[in-house]
């Protein structure tokens, strides 16, 4: 049993932390929401210098050759400072299923790219009926002699309007198959949705694209279990995310009932606000047990899918929970536009419905459990 | 980061499981533990059967009959103990043995360690009076140096295990100061001592705890553990040990609540699901909650903050799946073990009750959030 870090993991949250306090300041995440792109095309060239999109990408790849609970322990810094943009996206949606599913040309064509920071990707999933099961799926793609006609209708493909290829979910005759599709391609329309957390969610309608057979991901009639990997990183990757994030609202918090005074004496003193400020504790306790367990199995391949959705379900209500105690002991000034609460307040929510809310994954661990 | 036990103490678990499948007087121990009387012959019987292969303070000094194993060798000898006994914590192997061993006299490690260690003997925690519960510092029992001995006086309350312990745990003022807690001081007083009377109450859930009156007794003056007026210091620092839990005897009942909605058909209902799926989460946070104590400790780090959410963890998520384990029983969840149509042999209907004293026993989750408050976060505590 070891519930820390080991020494690359804690020096590489270090080093992010100092890199990230400098580079994504607030007032750098409040333009990203009103800019058109939503990163900065500088700042990911410098990520990438750093390593990050290639962490967990083996070194032949160009990568790093670390695990995935390295790349948790630098989605906590992520979360923690709100940045935006699609590292998660290319990294954990697209990077990881490529890496584990894809043919050597494949890993070859992109994984080198990516880990260079010269190519963005994202995961073209949701439909909108939006279920997140297999029945879901109803983007359809024939056969055309070497090609695949791809049509349907994606929601919250997260940066697809930057992105340079799409990982997208289609079905075909042998059942469920991902595709490398070229953002470029004709047929391929994107639009921005206006969301409550600004952040870049798109529609993306695929009308008769071709894509060419050697752009299957891996071979065809795998895609479920792709797409059931997928969730699992990404699910876990959110967890992260929004470890990082809550860590960040109880520190806000705390602070701010140390300095506040009223009826003569800083708020931080009475034990109706104590008390809150543990139960955020707890609940933060809560997201990192799990999301660690969660990221520990997935990093030794061990099957996970309870634990997965063990950290997720917990971990979606607890950004609510948190941030909603987070604003009721900051106050009014902390439900103003210019106070930072607000932007953490509405980016967790976004993190608890990517990859399923609590009442989703709970059920996911009801049928772990042998309920049916 | 690891969430496996390593293969020397799979093993070791592999042992002390093994020693409590088959051993005949563990089911002895186990109804003697449910029916809240104390400590009868098949709990003793464990208990020197456990001492006497060092499993009980297996990370003391040898010398003193320890096996000096890291602490988790100590959470896993507990949560076999919590599953197959239902008894969660031991007074002497589990907390005051290690104040003597820290803070007492060579004499007193010499004369309790290894009989504490053995399973031979038990100690009742003697803190609690009538007008000292959360405030433990108001503690009123005098205890007045008369040279070669204290001279006693004063009233305990809720003292569990008094009827059936060797010794008492004693917090008595030494000394009227401000603040309260520097005049308290620490002993060890045997329960022959004459002057002591001890008078048993019952709580609704059937568990015996005691009131224990002290008229003019004598205590030598070698029965003060460690220095004088430091007791309360000591009885914080044992805190930090008692309030190790293990979760394995409530995780049982969430099992048996799991099976019972698969066979009863109850489980398809999705509110059920939900509910149960969310007790499984909490209870493997919970467990987490529980390992981190032992690990923390193996690293000399002290655990106050930890160890204090542990139990709000703990008592509430007992009280969790209680209620939730009546709401999916419905009207049958409250017949008893002996009636006809009683499910899960009524355990849900006992565990209702006996379940509250685990949220006011050893510090109220109110307390022990203040305890986080100040000593986790920081915070002012005025």
């Amino acid at each position: 049993m070891d519930f820390s870090f080991n020494e690359e993991q804690e020096m590489l949250q270090k080093s992010a932390s100092e890199f990230l306090e400098n580079e994504c300041s607030k007032k750098f995440v409040r333009a990203m929401e009103e800019d058109e792109k939503g990163y900065s095309p500088e700042l990911w060239k410098r990520m990438a210098e750093l390593g990050w999109m290639g962490l967990v990408l083996p070194e032949e790849y160009g990568g790093m050759g670390s695990n995935f609970l390295t790349l948790v322990s630098l989605l906590e810094e992520v979360g923690r400072v709100l940045l935006p943009g699609p590292f998660v996206p290319t990294v954990v949606y697209s990077s990881l299923p490529i890496l584990y599913y894809g043919t050597e040309e494949q890993k070859k064509e992109f994984l080198p790219k990516i880990a260079d920071g010269n190519l963005i990707m994202t995961l073209a999933l949701t439909e909108p009926n939006e279920r997140l099961d297999e029945a879901g799926v109803e983007t359809i793609a024939t056969r055309s002699n070497n090609d695949y006609i791809v049509s349907g209708t994606k929601l919250f493909v997260p940066d697809a309007h930057i992105a340079d290829w799409l990982l997208c979910v289609a079905k075909v005759d042998e059942g469920i198959t991902l595709f490398l599709v070229d953002a470029k391609s004709p047929g391929v329309n994107c639009t921005l949705l206006k969301t409550l957390a600004s952040d870049k969610q798109c529609e993306v309608i695929l009308d008769k694209v071709k894509v060419p057979a050697r752009n299957i991901l891996g071979k065809p009639g795998i895609g479920w279990e792709v797409v059931s990997r997928i969730r699992e990183w990404g699910a876990v990757a959110q967890c992260a995310l929004i470890l990082g994030c809550l860590q960040q609202v109880l520190e806000m918090t705390v602070d701010y009932t140390k300095e506040r005074v009223q009826f003569d004496r800083p708020i931080g003193s009475f034990q109706a606000v104590q008390h809150q400020c543990v139960d955020m504790l707890m609940d933060i306790d809560g997201v990192k047990f799990t999301t660690h367990e969660a990221a520990w199995k997935l990093s030794q391949e061990l099957p996970a899918t309870m634990e997965v959705s063990m950290a997720k379900a917990w971990a979606s209500d607890a950004s609510r929970k948190v941030c909603l105690l987070g604003h009721k002991i900051q106050g009014g000034v902390a439900i103003m536009e210019d106070h930072d609460m607000q932007l953490y307040f509405r980016r967790a929510k976004a993190m608890e419905l990517t990859f399923g809310d609590g009442d989703f994954h709970r059920e996911i661990v009801a049928k772990e459990l042998g309920l049916r | 980061m690891d969430f496996g036990f390593l293969p020397e103490e799979e093993k070791f678990r592999k042992e002390v499981r093994e020693f409590f499948e088959t051993d005949g007087a563990v089911e002895g121990m186990k109804k003697e533990t449910d029916s809240g009387q104390g400590f009868g012959p098949y709990t003793w019987e464990v208990l020197g059967k456990l001492g006497s292969r060092g499993w009980l303070t297996p990370t003391w000094p040898k010398e003193y009959g320890g096996l000096e194993l890291p602490d988790i060798y100590r959470y896993i000898v507990m949560e076999e103990m919590d599953y197959f006994t239902h008894l969660a914590a031991l007074v002497g192997a589990g907390m005051a043995g290690h104040v003597i061993l820290h803070r007492g006299s060579e004499e007193q490690k010499q004369e309790y360690l290894p009989k504490i260690s053995k399973g031979k003997i038990e100690f009742a925690l003697g803190y609690t009076e009538p007008e000292a519960g959360s405030d433990l510092a108001n503690l009123a029992i005098k205890a007045e140096d008369k040279g070669d001995y204290f001279l006693m006086n004063g009233q305990k309350m809720f003292n569990t295990a008094s009827h059936y312990a060797h010794y008492h745990w004693l917090g008595a003022k030494t000394e009227i100061v401000k603040p309260k807690h520097r005049g308290i001081s620490l002993f060890i007083v045997d329960f022959k001592t004459p002057g002591i009377t001890i008078h048993t109450m019952r709580t609704m859930a059937g568990l015996l705890t005691n009131e224990v009156f002290y008229d003019n007794v004598k205590v030598p003056k070698e029965c003060l553990v460690g220095e004088k007026n430091r007791g309360f210091y000591y009885i914080m620092e044992a805190l930090d040990y008692e309030r190790i839990y293990t979760i394995s005897r409530i995780k049982s009942e969430l099992d048996q609540l799991v099976e019972y909605a698969k066979s009863s058909g109850k489980g398809k209902d999705p509110i059920i699901r939900q509910k149960l799926a969310q007790l499984n989460i909490e209870a493997e946070i919970a467990r987490l909650s529980a390992l981190r104590i032992p690990w923390m400790l193996d690293r000399k780090i002290s655990p106050s903050s930890e160890a204090a959410m542990l139990k709000v963890v703990f008592a509430e998520l007992d009280q969790r799946i209680v209620n939730t384990g009546l709401q999916i029983l419905g009207p049958l969840g409250q017949l008893r073990e002996d009636s006809k149509w009683a499910q899960l042999k009524g355990e849900f209907e006992y565990r209702y009750t006996r379940s509250l004293q685990d949220l006011i026993t050893r510090g109220t989750c109110e307390v022990m959030k203040n305890i986080v408050a100040t000593r986790g976060l920081g915070l002012p505590a005025r």
